[in-house]
């Protein structure tokens, strides 16, 4: 990837949640304005996607002599897997959508504020003008968008949508997909990895194909991905394609350039492409206050973590988990995430009682819907080795079912309820 | 106060913190295989009780039943792609104290409701499941052949989805204690399965 200057970052990456917006500040430490002064042990959460939802609320389940304060910007929680369901308009946005009660159950304190900086050195986290003071954070930011990487798209953010962070781009990529003339032509681009969810962007390309082939038999999906073949469950999802003959799949076609305007996307090869509805899936890097935090590595992209604790390898009392993560041999999937946000709880919990970490290996399910009721799987199994988590086995279901559907479902009610509190139902 | 003073004094206070709070009553942690069992609620809910309709329950199973599942899912005896690779990894954790985790954990049965119809037929057509499972579904005693393992309140799709894994051998083919119960699978049609899991799934 192209590498940045500091400068240049601070320049690009406004798009995310504002974390940046007093990012000069890391070394100007205020003693005014602290909030909520502590009074025993207190771990803050950044970030209430699946891993930092599943911390916060493991830390409290483990420990309640620990205060535990989370911040997340959004009032609800809207689930990212599932999501793909909405384009169909298989399921609602309703349906995926949850509150933080149920956190509050365990008495975690959300707050529903962005956290602005994390000062590693002083322990601290500033919110708006005041800062919280930790023994341990927990950063779980997830991705952020890198914008630059493709022309035109910083400017066009509202026409050209990634709806790769479920919620209001959803619902509105679905009414486009709705709007689309009868014999109109789809285009989705899918980002070199890495990037969050290995199968999201195919089992997205099973969805829209599957409303186009039942509601515009006349329409095209043209699919540009930058990747040499499809990413992840490659043989499943060729055999599921044989259903939608409307997909026009272009490997090794990365998107460097889109005109909003004319509504094109031209490829790194030159070629240009017409839409009439665009799905672009921009490039990726860990959530940018990991880049304000210092605790991204040599690529400026992805953190790297101790295996065992999900301590940053470059400042110790913050831990990193989810997607922003690198360096361990699993994919930035829901699952992933919900399980090192169970292992770091752990650790944090020992490690603030003065004991050691147990060496615990994260597992990892990721269901794909190939059509409106069928559904399959990929499995992961790992182990820690040396301190490093190591995989067992990778195994997929042989194909798609209805029963792995039912599995799906079955995986996907548990897990929101894992991890935000059975309470966290809409 | 000098700040090394008080670095001092907040470390003293700390410690004394730590101390309390590491001498405080029992936690999750101090269960015996409670971190080793941790990633399963993704999949298999809290302490094991599945809310779902297909993941089974697993709080409450009894060991040796525990055991032979991952046994026979990480040989593949039992036919799982999604169990398989998390079977292996439970034996290289300690299937024993998974196995005790889960045991010692109180069931709560499924909170989906089976069809009110579909328990009525099962509860009549239940007569030979009793011997082995228990008149209630809790589970066989005494004579080692008819340990049938509790099935009372376990979500009814996943108890129908395995007696027609038993009806069509693929659950553990060829595994001797099982021969009895896939003869008596074998004569019941599958709506009568359905109605059985139905009302299975409806005991507490």
């Amino acid at each position: 990837m192209t590498r940045m200057t500091r400068r240049q970052f601070l320049r690009t990456s406004g798009s995310g949640v504002g974390v940046l917006a007093v990012s000069g500040l890391a070394g100007c430490a205020s003693t005014s304005g602290e909030i909520e002064p502590k009074a025993g042990r207190r771990v803050v959460v950044v970030g209430g996607g699946w891993g930092g939802a599943t911390a916060a609320k493991y830390v409290r389940a483990t420990d309640p002599s620990i205060e535990v304060v989370l911040l997340e910007p959004n009032r609800k929680f809207v689930s990212c897997p599932f999501s793909n369901l909405v384009l169909s308009g298989v399921r609602g946005l309703g349906s995926l959508t949850f509150s933080y009660s149920g956190l509050r159950e365990y008495g975690v304190k959300v707050r529903h504020e962005a956290a602005t900086a994390i000062e590693p050195d002083a322990r601290r986290v500033r919110v708006g003008d005041g800062f919280l003071v930790y023994d341990r954070v927990i950063v779980a930011p997830g991705v952020d968008f890198l914008l630059e990487q493709v022309e035109g798209l910083a400017g066009a953010q509202d026409k050209v949508l990634h709806a790769w962070k479920a919620g209001p781009q959803t619902t509105e990529l679905a009414r486009q997909l709705r709007a689309m003339p009868e014999g109109g032509v789809f285009v989705l681009t899918v980002p070199p990895i890495a990037y969050r969810c290995p199968p999201g962007p195919y089992e997205r390309i099973c969805q829209v194909a599957w409303y186009l082939k039942t509601n515009k038999p006349k329409a095209k999906l043209i699919v540009l991905d930058a990747n040499q073949n499809i990413v992840s469950k490659t043989a499943l999802f060729r055999a599921a394609w044989q259903a939608y003959p409307n997909i026009e799949y272009r490997a090794s076609n990365k998107v460097v350039k889109v005109d909003a305007g004319a509504r094109e996307v031209t490829t790194d090869f030159g070629d240009k492409v017409k839409y009439d509805v665009i799905n672009l899936i921009p490039p990726q890097r860990a959530g940018a206050i990991t880049v304000q935090a210092d605790l991204v590595g040599a690529d400026k992209r992805w953190c790297e973590v101790d295996h065992i604790t999900y301590e940053s390898l470059k400042h110790r009392s913050a831990h990193v988990i989810g997607d922003s993560t690198t360096g361990l041999p699993v994919p930035k999937s829901g699952t992933i995430a919900n399980a090192m946000g169970k292992i770091c709880a752990t650790a944090v919990v020992e490690l603030l009682n003065g004991r050691s970490a147990p060496a615990i290996p994260p597992v990892n399910t990721c269901y794909s819907w190939v059509s409106d009721r069928e559904a399959m799987a990929v499995v992961n199994a790992y182990k820690i080795e040396n301190g490093k988590v190591v995989q067992v086995e990778q195994k997929l279901t042989p194909g798609h079912s209805t029963v792995y559907a039912q599995h799906a479902e079955g995986w996907a009610k548990s897990i929101w309820a894992d991890v935000l509190g059975s309470g966290g139902a809409a | 106060m000098s700040r090394r003073v008080a670095a001092v004094v907040v470390l003293a206070a700390f410690m004394v913190l730590g101390a309390a709070a590491s001498s405080e009553a029992a936690g999750p942690l101090d269960q015996p295989g409670y971190v080793k069992a941790m990633t399963c609620s993704a999949c298999h809910g809290a302490s094991g009780n599945s809310r779902s309709e297909a993941v089974p329950i697993l709080a409450g199973l009894s060991p040796a039943y525990f055991k032979k599942a991952i046994e026979d899912y990480a040989t593949g005896k039992r036919v799982s792609a999604e169990m398989e690779p998390f079977a292996k990894q439970v034996k290289l954790l300690g299937v024993d104290e998974v196995a005790a985790f889960f045991a010692a954990q109180r069931r709560e049965a499924t909170p989906v409701r089976a069809d009110r119809n579909a328990v009525e037929r099962g509860r009549a057509a239940s007569t030979e499941c009793a011997a082995c499972h228990g008149a209630a579904g809790q589970g066989g005693q005494g004579d080692p052949s008819k340990l049938g393992p509790a099935i009372a309140g376990q979500p009814a799709t996943y108890l129908k989805n395995q007696l027609l894994l038993f009806k069509a051998d693929k659950r553990s083919p060829g595994d001797e204690p099982l021969t009895k119960m896939k003869a008596i699978v074998k004569a019941i049609p599958d709506g009568t399965l359905a109605d059985l899991a139905a009302y299975y799934s409806s005991l507490r």
